[in-house]
């Protein structure tokens, strides 16, 4: 298939963000610090892959084509068979879960991104993604609350606990920054199949961030500038590409290895 | 030639039981979106609950046995479509019931009325009542589960852990 035309491009852009923090969040499963975490971040894992799996569908379907008449083998191509290169997600995704305060500050900042990019998409021209859109953003409620919830309890706990999730957040902000790289078809969908740009996703999602984060006196990216009451990032900050054009870290290429080990072992295989 | 009737169709699908929660069965769920027949052929859309319920190939797998066993059925097609999407608020009297007398607390009040409950969880009026002794001193403890669409939940008045059916 053509991976190059712009609604597949825009797509992989957040069915891969899906599939790889599925994946990372995978990777608490029988590790996270209580039973409820453990199987919280199991759930999160599974959802996000299969909400990388229906966008996966819609890029199979085409514009107007058939959502519910793709073929399962062609959504594991497309989401296990392509090279590390040709992933388009951001690069905060594909970092190791490292500790659960990196964890944690990773998860508030994507779950927040996904549901602002979740409410634009239901505006899109193109129905499937807008449905697909209306009907995971309300799945996405649970995300939400989750990361609301232990990032309010975890920063109000001790002041160790404090610490060492602002630590979390200082690390992962500079790369989190990057969800709201616009992907190289941005010129070709903004107004058809999204409504707004990523900029303008960006700054919703930095409205919605940052005023929780200042209330909890955790770190903010030194990026982060507010213009009158709005958060925004200087022009030319996504000037160098980097996830959304598939250029990724080495940690890219050893999760790439394991997460498609089995589909490039046995390929075709159902399981 | 046999015109199948839709009817019986529909029955047959209505009854499939969901694989992890036996008691409640699709039709309860309000899964079924449209059952349309053209002489043999008929085709289910079905509307999925959680996108990442794992037992949905289960449920497509068996919607398309029970359609099978109604006479005059040449051709099934079983689809899955997200508009409109699923609701817990489509679950029926019966299935409350069901899933009540089954442990798990069915969903309270409506999910879609309340404002801005596209993005947030509404915060409950009243706290979800235990399946075991319907006390309303409870409270929600995870909202994960051992399924996507169930959350954990604690009774002070008989002290048990209880699973709820999860808003959507």
């Amino acid at each position: 298939m053509n991976l190059d035309d712009p609604r597949t491009v825009f797509l992989l852009g957040i069915a891969d963000d899906e599939l790889v923090t599925g994946h990372r969040s995978s990777h608490w499963t029988g590790f996270a610090p209580s039973i409820e975490s453990d199987l919280a971040f199991a759930t999160l894992a599974q959802d996000e892959i299969n909400h990388a799996d229906l966008w996966y569908q819609v890029v199979l379907a085409g514009r107007g084509g058939d959502l519910g008449a793709v073929d399962r083998s062609d959504v594991d191509r497309l989401g296990l068979g392509r090279e590390p290169g040709q992933y388009r997600h951001a690069i905060v995704c594909e970092r190791p879960p490292t500790d659960f305060a990196y964890s944690l500050a990773r998860h508030f900042l994507y779950d927040h991104f996904d549901a602002v990019r979740l409410d634009v998409l239901t505006s899109s021209n193109d129905p499937d993604i807008a449905a697909v859109a209306r009907k995971l953003r309300h799945e996405e409620r649970y995300h939400l609350e989750h990361a609301d919830t232990w990032v309010r309890k975890v920063a109000r706990a001790s002041l160790e606990a404090h610490d060492q999730l602002a630590e979390g957040f200082a690390r992962v902000w500079p790369e989190a920054l990057w969800l709201a790289e616009p992907t190289p078809a941005e010129a070709d969908v903004v107004g058809d199949l999204v409504p707004v740009g990523a900029s303008e996703v960006g700054a919703r999602w930095l409205g919605d961030v940052v005023p929780v984060l200042e209330e909890l006196e955790l770190p903010l990216a030194d990026d982060v500038a507010a213009t009158g009451d709005v958060w925004r990032l200087p022009d030319g900050f996504f000037d160098t590409p980097r996830g959304r054009h598939g250029e990724h870290t080495e940690d890219w290429t050893s999760a790439w290895e394991e997460m498609t080990h089995l589909h490039r072992a046995h390929p075709g295989v159902s399981w | 030639m046999t015109t199948v009737d839709v009817d019986a169709i529909r029955d047959a699908v209505a009854s499939v039981p969901d694989p992890e929660l036996p008691p409640v069965t699709v039709g309860m769920l309000g899964m079924i979106h449209e059952v349309s027949v053209d002489g043999g052929e008929v085709v289910v859309t079905l509307l999925p609950t959680f996108a990442g319920c794992p037992a949905t190939e289960m449920i497509e797998r068996d919607v398309r046995e029970a359609v099978a066993s109604v006479p005059g059925v040449e051709h099934i097609d079983v689809r899955f479509v997200y508009d409109p999407p699923w609701s817990s608020d489509r679950i029926s009297a019966e299935g409350h019931d069901r899933l009540r007398d089954f442990g798990i607390a069915p969903p309270v009040g409506a999910t879609h009325d309340v404002p801005d409950a596209v993005r947030r969880l509404p915060i409950a009026a009243a706290p979800t009542p235990c399946p075991y002794c319907a006390s309303t001193d409870t409270a929600k403890e995870s909202g994960f589960g051992p399924t996507p669409c169930r959350a954990i939940h604690y009774c002070n008045a008989c002290r048990q852990p209880f699973e709820a059916f999860k808003h959507l």
